[in-house]
């Protein structure tokens, strides 16, 4: 796991930590300032895991500034007014000039971005479009920065961690959460406290520009270079009506490359004040001694003036269904997502045990698509239970000769199923013995137990990590029946298709080639008169229809084994059509 | 949990008497603390450097005290946690790809997971996946390269249970035919999608240009082969590579040892070893030509890039001085130079690292990599190479090799951080056979590395003219560079050697235009 990567999905919560005996003896104390610290000591290696989460993700952000509470994370480890930099107050004065000069840049950028939103000019990178004072604010800048470095000691914030034996040292930030840790030995446990509450009270956002840079490569590598990742974050957007969820955690290219180092500060005091915060350490340590640290280190920290604001906006209900096709480089599949409950309803207990009805080896999913059917390769879904919203979403990837649409079909099958068939006893049996295994399985690591009780603090609390696995024992039959009716409805999803997209356009700028995901693997020929039928089908009555499938099927019997092909794809077809005629 | 409520009580104790003292510090009683301190603030260290910290001593844990040896000569490695009612076990298995013979790949893959997946004799697949997981038993079996697994997690009341049906899978797999042929279809899906990711297509491509395109670590799995495995090619693997003479065996957690020793005697009783010498291990061939390879992926912005050449074996002399040199060079993450330039300092990328694997059988690769904008592919692996020479020709400084050093000694105890690690770590070093002083001499090997000592490693280890550079990404673009720094170009940095392009291999045939 790099640092400051991955975006912790809010499953870990959906799936509790301890089986109903089981009880996490946590203390916890919380000092005047608000700052709650939860302790687990436990004895094992000389280590000790230690973290702290700031109740704040990309919900709490708006349009303009979406992704600044991860690119916030990235700053954090940036420096304070002692790390990071041999001469603060020259650091300083140069950080400001960098920011009047960038200002004026982004002046520059923007007449350059209503150009070419007017058509004038095609590439806003293109040195030759830039203007004369442009080109030398430029210069300025990159002269600046030179200059500044004298005064940066770089990576000294990993530096002092690092060669003190700190181990895993990272942070993440989510849609509800930005949570950060790291590993300490058991004797640099007052080195955690001085260094967490001297960047949360004394923060410098020194190289913040080149830090922007390295925000926009993370996106490239996490969404735009990976052959579906610009897909789902579009299916977001088309999923949530008036969510915030709507926005992608690395937030929108244009709000990234825009962000600047005030609405960082900015943001720093709603959300980085210690009434909005809550640390954790598990491991080899003495709940007193850290008490004493938290008291003296993080007692420093000033309340926040306000309380950060709560967020408003509540998802509108949706009305219809909405559809995505997506031709990419990918496995044909599809993906039905459907509106359901944030975490910690009270329906969410039946949604996650009838997740665990569906999934893995002998869950109804593969065993009907994969293992009976064949006409998918895997098969799976879950309840996402957010802060504010959430949704329970099931996929598959089809087979080679079956469709998307196909293996759609099978999936609504089995949620219909669960709709009006009660799940057996020794069905649901099986699955509660899975998760009263997997609570212990989760407390095995001091990692896996911190993270999970700082997420669940920022949540509901820590105190349901001891009490949702009897909510998750107690579902019953009809309880899991009762939410699939009430969730699993056409005009409450969205449906995301991938079609296999065969080849990359040859050369830049041309127009990729359709096509059909239906025709591939035929001969020229073969894909005219398919393509030909497809036209004429809509002009044809259902009976006629049924009688060329039926006269196609009997010919597939028959044919040789070079010619299938082209009739199973003519029945693909005629299958697609009768099926879009319901 | 209880032991952790215990010690709770105790701990609350000494707290009260800790706070006690820390109030007298507060009130000024301690002035030599308040020299080293920030105004205002008078018992807080101005500098993390200052801060006092009590001594830490940690021994490993020796192999020896928790190793037996069945009547049958299997090894076993017992280590007893009973914090949670949880048990691991794990078999290590002397088996791998490089056992297939040519035109036969991927059974060693299918081996592996049919194992696990196609059901066991006299049980039918499904009723045997049912009975797994009604016990809520995590089980799995896998083959990679030189080493094969086979192990599951249980709780400690349903351990005889699944351990029975564990040792029976083992034993007895059924390779269902029915299963066999779902495990295909999936495995040819996979095939003909191994082109959608520049990771997937640069991983491929480089294990090629470094071992050389026969040597067996590479994919060489194809279509036609994939096709023409049949069960009873399985089953023939299986039979010859699957017995007690093969097997090392570890298990931790809430057991007794001599419970489970008797368990093992039951379950692998009347189990036939093969004799023989372990067929040896191929060496990979020669590697490509030194130069820069670029595959073309026309619809990414951004280019993946390694940098690197054959280094070498675990046992060389040397191992400790480079991995010191490697955390300075590239492996240290923030801490490292090549991170600080290309990253920090420039804003070129995300990840860029280097790593210096050492190889068990053979030797190991050096690899420097970054994935960076189309535009600036050339102007971070400019950064890569300048950092790479100037390790061999500048002394590092002592502040560095304080650091690298500091951090690996410190580390040093998470080898052991859980009882399924050091239990893992046992039977992982007898099968690969590290002598037993390892650990027990590692912290003071990396303490007695010197500055001197990684120039004279990186001069010899790391040799510019054995480069291999590779580059998955948009061809066109990344050759064009930046228009606003025209002094970075990869026609610059392949110097007179030719800049290849490699075209991109078809997914089912690995075929090339």
């Amino acid at each position: 796991m790099n640092r400051r990567v991955f975006f912790l999905c809010a499953a870990l919560l959906a799936s509790p930590a301890t089986a109903p005996a089981q009880n996490v003896d946590v203390k916890v104390h919380t000092l005047e300032n608000g700052l709650k610290v939860l302790m687990v000591p436990r004895r094992g290696d000389p280590n000790i895991t230690a973290g702290w989460i700031a109740k704040v993700g990309s919900v709490n952000e708006r349009p303009g500034i979406t992704g600044i509470a991860h690119l916030f994370e990235h700053m954090m480890f940036k420096g304070t007014r002692t790390i990071g930099t041999s001469d603060i107050d020259k650091d300083l004065q140069t950080l400001a000039r960098l920011d009047a000069i960038k200002g004026e840049m982004q002046k520059e950028e923007e007449t350059l971005a209503r150009r070419l939103r007017v058509g004038e000019i095609t590439d806003t990178r293109d040195p030759k479009v830039r203007s004369a004072s442009h080109q030398e604010l430029r210069k300025k800048f990159e002269a600046l920065l030179k200059a500044q470095k004298a005064n940066i000691v770089k990576d000294e914030f990993d530096k002092i961690y690092k060669g003190n034996g700190a181990s895993g040292m990272n942070a993440g930030t989510s849609y509800d959460f930005t949570i950060y840790f790291v590993n300490v030995p058991a004797n640099k446990l007052e080195l955690w406290f001085w260094m967490e509450s001297d960047r949360l009270l004394n923060p410098v956002f020194r190289e913040f520009y080149s830090e922007r840079d390295v925000v926009r490569e993370e996106r490239r590598l996490r969404v735009e270079s990976t052959p579906t990742g610009k897909f789902e974050e579009q299916f977001d957007a088309l999923f949530w009506g008036s969510s915030p969820y709507s926005w992608p955690v690395i937030g929108w290219p244009s709000d990234v490359e825009g962000i600047t180092r005030e609405e960082a500060m900015s943001f720093y005091g709603v959300y980085y004040a210690p009434n909005n915060l809550t640390a954790c350490l598990v491991g080899d340590f003495e709940p007193g001694q850290a008490r004493e640290l938290a008291e003296k280190y993080f007692g420093r920290l000033k309340r926040g003036l306000k309380p950060p604001p709560a967020v408003r906006t509540i998802e509108i209900k949706q009305l219809a269904e909405k559809k995505m096709t997506g031709y990419a480089e990918t496995k044909p599949q599809v993906r039905l997502r459907y509106h359901s409950v944030a975490d910690g309803h009270v329906d969410e207990p039946a949604l996650v045990v009838l997740q665990d009805i569906l999934n893995g080896r002998t869950g109804r999913f593969y065993k009907s698509l994969v293992l009976d059917r064949k006409i998918a390769t895997s098969a799976g879904g879950g309840q996402e239970g957010r802060k504010y919203e959430g949704y329970f979403e099931v996929s598959a990837t089809a087979a080679e000769g079956h469709s998307p649409k196909e293996v759609q079909g099978a999936l609504e099958t089995i949620l219909d199923e669960l709709k009006e068939k009660d799940v057996g006893s020794r069905e649901l049996q099986k699955v509660k013995n899975q998760r009263a295994a997997s609570e212990f399985r989760k407390l095995r690591s001091n990692f896996s137990l911190m993270l999970q009780l700082l997420l669940r603090d920022s949540y509901r609390g820590w105190k349901t990590i001891n009490t949702d696995p009897a909510l998750l024992q107690a579902v019953t039959a009809a309880d899991i029946k009762r939410v699939a009716a009430k969730y699993f409805t056409r005009e409450n999803r969205a449906v995301l298709v991938f079609h296999t997209k065969e080849k990359p356009a040859p050369e830049k700028g041309a127009a990729p080639e359709k096509v059909d995901p239906d025709l591939a693997g035929l001969s020229p020929e073969e894909r005219q008169k398919a393509t030909l039928l497809k036209n004429n089908l809509p002009a044809m009555d259902r009976a006629t229809t049924e009688k060329l499938r039926e006269n196609i099927s009997t010919g597939l019997l028959n044919a040789p084994k070079e010619g299938q092909a082209f009739l199973k794809a003519l029945l693909k077809i005629i299958d697609g059509h009768l099926e879009g005629k319901e | 949990m209880k032991h952790l409520t215990d010690r709770n009580q105790r701990q609350n104790k000494t707290s009260a008497l800790r706070r006690g003292l820390s109030l007298l510090a507060l009130a000024g009683i301690l002035p030599a603390a308040a020299c080293a301190t920030a105004p205002g603030e008078p018992d807080i260290a101005s500098h993390p450097t200052q801060l006092k910290f009590p001594e830490l001593s940690f021994t490993p844990p020796e192999a020896a005290r928790a190793r037996s040896v069945l009547s049958n000569g299997t090894p076993v490695y017992v280590v007893e946690d009973p914090s949670l009612p949880l048990v691991d076990l794990q078999v290590m298995i002397r088996v791998g790809a490089y056992l297939v013979p040519a035109g036969k790949e991927g059974i060693a893959g299918a081996v592996g997971s049919q194992i696990r997946a196609a059901g066991v004799e006299g049980r039918s697949p499904e009723a045997f996946d049912e009975e797994v997981a009604f016990l809520a038993a995590d089980m799995s079996t896998s083959i990679g390269n030189t080493q094969g697994g086979a192990s599951f997690n249980c709780l400690t009341k349903d351990l005889e249970q699944v351990m029975e049906l564990f040792f029976h899978m083992l034993r007895k797999p059924a390779f269902d035919q029915k299963r066999l042929e779902i495990y295909r279809s999936q495995v040819l899906q996979n095939l003909a999608r191994r082109n959608d990711s520049t990771d997937s297509i640069e991983s491929r491509e480089w294990q090629r240009l470094l071992r050389g395109p026969e040597h067996f670590t590479n994919d060489k799995v194809t279509k036609t082969v994939v096709e023409g495995i049949t069960r009873e090619d399985l089953t023939a693997f299986h039979r010859k590579h699957f017995h007690p003479g093969n097997f090392i065996i570890s298990v931790s957690g809430d057991v007794k040892r001599e419970h489970v020793l008797a368990l093992l005697e039951k379950h692998l009783a009347g189990w036939k070893s093969q004799g023989g010498e372990p067929a040896k291990i191929p060496a990979p061939g020669a590697p490509a030509s030194p130069g820069v390879y670029m595959i073309d992926k026309p619809d990414v912005n951004q280019g993946r890039v390694g940098i690197g050449h054959i280094g070498v074996k675990r046992d060389h002399p040397d191992y400790f001085a480079l991995r010191v040199m490697n955390h300075i060079l590239g492996g240290g993450g923030f801490v490292s130079r090549i991170m600080s330039r290309v990253r920090s300092d420039e804003g070129l990328a995300y990840t860029a690292r280097s790593s210096y694997d050492f190889g068990v059988y053979y030797p190991g690769i050096f690899r420097a990599y970054f994935q960076s904008k189309s535009e600036s592919v050339a102007h971070a692996a400019t950064l890569v190479l300048e950092e790479i020479e100037k390790i061999r020709t500048t002394p590092v400084k002592q502040s560095e090799i304080d650091n690298a050093r500091n951090y690996m000694i410190e580390v040093f105890p998470r080898f052991f951080a859980s009882a399924s690690q050091v239990a893992g770590t046992f039977a992982n070093e007898e099968f690969t056979g590290r002598s037993s002083d390892f650990f027990a001499t590692y912290r003071d090997r990396i303490r007695a590395v010197t500055p001197a000592e990684i120039m004279r490693v990186a001069k010899k280890h790391l040799v510019p003219e054995k480069l291999i550079i590779l580059i998955v990404g948009n061809s066109k673009d990344i050759l064009a560079g930046d228009p606003d720094k025209p002094q970075f170009s990869i026609r610059k940095l392949a110097g007179g050697r030719t800049i290849e392009s490699i075209p991109l291999a078809d997914p089912l045939s690995l075929k090339r235009e």
